[in-house]
């Protein structure tokens, strides 16, 4: 039968391994054919799935920003057999990947915004790929406030880039961990502590969050009352799936499916959702 | 065309002919006493004793022939030494026997499996199939509600030949242009049935639904499902309560198409495989940092219920429940489809 089949994973070697947290690693990968490598295009907010050949294969979302071309950069923690899987890999090894699936983050639609970026934990590995390409095009966007939690400061990613990205003009970092540890000279407590430090205003501003399902919650209650619309509150779903592209079934909530009609929806899509079967 | 018969003695021939050229399926008794969508064996001496077993007058198929087409465990692709080989099976198929209902769902799962992405494992094996309904005189189970589906007891669609029993041949309604050539092919087993076919089928057609006794309300089913919180929690609670979450109904429907994916591996060499799951087992959504969006009983009682009824409506106008039964034949605790149906339309409890 001539068609595509979309079960199948193309080879792509790791090329550099960087630790992020005691159990979180980003990988960055390439396809091994160079003009497949070259041509390959996906947006901000996608995932891939990633092969480890005898462990299986699991959703993983980029991290990286399509402004960067010819490679794919993954964050991730061991958490799970494919996973843990990946975390023995070292640079010069090989896995399999088949992507990009899942819709994106608004990007033209949000230009001329100011933009709140709230992240947990590793929720900020999808959220990178956004801010970068952001970054990529700063003078397209407002003011820029993120807003991150962990639970120790160990446990924060992307430690460079927080530092990095501080310095970009009318642009805020602010952090929070449950737990401080010496010299931690940010807030202790969830990441709506944070609305405490800095202002957190609906005019003309969306908000893009990401991160466990219990912090989305309250997330979403804390910007409510600020003001923000439902639609102006964007973020993405997570969901146990399998096959990444509406077959397996996993990841159905109501008539949707996280891997195809998201992983991102703003809260007026959200709240259309039956709650009843697990939403967050 | 005009309408053809066949006698009932001929049929052996017919499938004789039909292995030549067709991996044939068809329902056979197994040594237990239950019948099997089976494929029928090549080689002649087996082939005689599997024709001595097929059973197409009442033939109660324990599952759905879903299985010939989605597999309860299939590979997607071998890997070794890090190079994958892909595994599609597409060789032709002809069912012989099927049901009307059953019939419906492999039509809801064709069109499952085409949307989005289409998933090739499926599509190929369909690519190249021959339908054969045997429209059912009476209900092969107690629990046959087609006739309120609006399933059967005989299609109105998707099917090359029909057959239409009478007491010692079958009438032979033709639905596709591959139909009327494999008539012709075998053309020899066939004759014409001129005088008044059309007022004998629907006869026979007219009796066959007034043999199902069991009636439904399901369009009226359908409307209060697509209300959002028409059915109460404590319905769903009441329900999950007896339900023990074995995943019998989901394995025996027509229509579920869940599956999980895993590598069985050893050395270097292994292969990624498919089987079949269930959103009723706790693990289904289990994600991997222990969190279940769907942990309670009842969440996934209600999900089950509503994504037949409501979400399969309301993407494709197709319900998702095909009215075949096997759900409450096969439950062990007494839950089925159509008393969940009788439960909301009549305001009464049935489980």
């Amino acid at each position: 039968m001539n068609m595509k089949n979309e079960y199948i994973p193309y080879p792509a070697v790791i090329e550099e391994v960087k630790k992020e947290t005691f159990d979180t690693t980003t990988f960055r990968v390439r396809f091994k054919d160079k003009a497949f490598a070259e041509n390959f295009q996906y947006k901000q907010g996608q995932f891939m799935e990633i092969s480890v050949l005898g462990a299986g294969e699991a959703p993983i979302s980029i991290t990286s920003s399509p402004s960067k071309k010819g490679f794919l950069e993954f964050t991730i923690r061991a958490a799970g057999k494919v996973t843990k899987g990946i975390h023995n890999l070292k640079k010069g090894d090989n896995l399999h990947l088949r992507g990009p699936y899942g819709n994106s983050f608004p990007f033209e639609e949000i230009k001329g915004k100011n933009i709140y970026f709230i992240a947990g934990g590793i929720g900020l590995a999808p959220l990178r790929s956004l801010i970068n390409m952001v970054f990529d095009n700063r003078k397209d966007f407002k003011y820029i406030k993120l807003l991150y939690g962990a639970k120790t400061p160990e446990e924060l990613c992307f430690k460079d880039e927080l530092e990095a990205w501080k310095k970009i003009p009318d642009t805020e970092v602010w952090l929070t961990v449950d737990k401080p540890c010496d010299g931690w000279g940010c807030r202790v407590g969830v990441v709506t502590e944070l609305w405490k430090d800095t202002h957190v205003h609906p005019e003309n501003a969306v908000a893009i969050v990401c991160g466990p399902p219990i912090m989305i919650k309250f997330v979403v209650i804390e910007l409510r009352k600020t003001g923000f619309k439902n639609k102006d509150i964007i973020m993405t779903l997570e969901r146990y799936m399998k096959c990444g592209i509406g077959k397996c079934g996993h990841c159905n909530i109501g008539e949707k499916f996280v891997c195809v009609d998201g992983p991102v929806f703003n809260y007026e899509q959200v709240e259309q959702l039956p709650h009843k079967e697990g939403v967050f | 065309m005009k309408i053809k018969i066949i006698e009932k003695k001929d049929i052996k021939n017919l499938l004789k002919e039909a292995v030549k050229e067709w991996g044939v399926y068809a329902p056979q008794k197994n040594l237990g006493g239950d019948v099997w969508f089976d494929a029928l064996p090549k080689q002649a001496a087996e082939l005689d004793r599997a024709l001595d077993n097929i059973v197409l007058e009442d033939a109660d198929a324990l599952i759905s022939p879903k299985d010939i087409f989605f597999p309860q465990l299939e590979s997607c692709f071998e890997f070794n030494d890090g190079k994958i080989h892909e595994t599609v099976e597409s060789s032709p198929k002809l069912l012989f026997g099927i049901r009307s209902c059953d019939l419906k769902g492999l039509l809801f799962s064709d069109d499952f499996y085409k949307r989005n992405f289409g998933d090739k494992y499926y599509l190929s094996r369909i690519e190249n199939r021959f339908i054969v309904v045997k429209g059912c005189i009476k209900p092969p189970r107690p629990a046959c509600f087609c006739v309120s589906a609006k399933t059967g007891p005989f299609a109105d669609r998707g099917y090359d030949l029909q057959l239409v029993e009478t007491p010692d041949s079958y009438l032979i309604e033709t639905g596709s242009r591959k139909g009327e050539d494999f008539i012709k092919k075998h053309e020899k087993l066939f004759k014409d049935y001129s005088a008044g076919a059309d007022k004998t089928i629907s006869q026979i057609k007219k009796i066959a639904c007034e043999s199902i006794e069991l009636k439904v309300d399901f369009q009226k089913a359908l409307e209060m499902m697509s209300k959002d919180g028409f059915v109460p929690e404590e319905n769903y609670k009441r329900i999950g309560e007896r339900c023990i979450y074995c995943g019998g109904c989901l394995y025996v429907c027509p229509t579920c198409t869940c599956f999980n994916v895993f590598d069985n591996f050893k050395d270097k060499a292994g292969e990624r495989m498919r089987n079949w799951d269930a959103c009723v087992f706790e693990g289904y959504t289990r994600e991997t940092s222990g969190h279940n969006p769907r942990k309670e009983k009842w969440q996934r009682t209600s999900r089950r219920y509503e994504h037949k009824l409501k979400y399969d409506y309301k993407l494709t106008g197709m319900s998702g429940c095909v009215g075949c039964g096997r759900c409450l034949s096969s439950c062990p605790v007494d839950i089925g489809m159509s008393k969940f149906i009788q439960e909301i339309t009549e305001k009464r409890k049935t489980m």
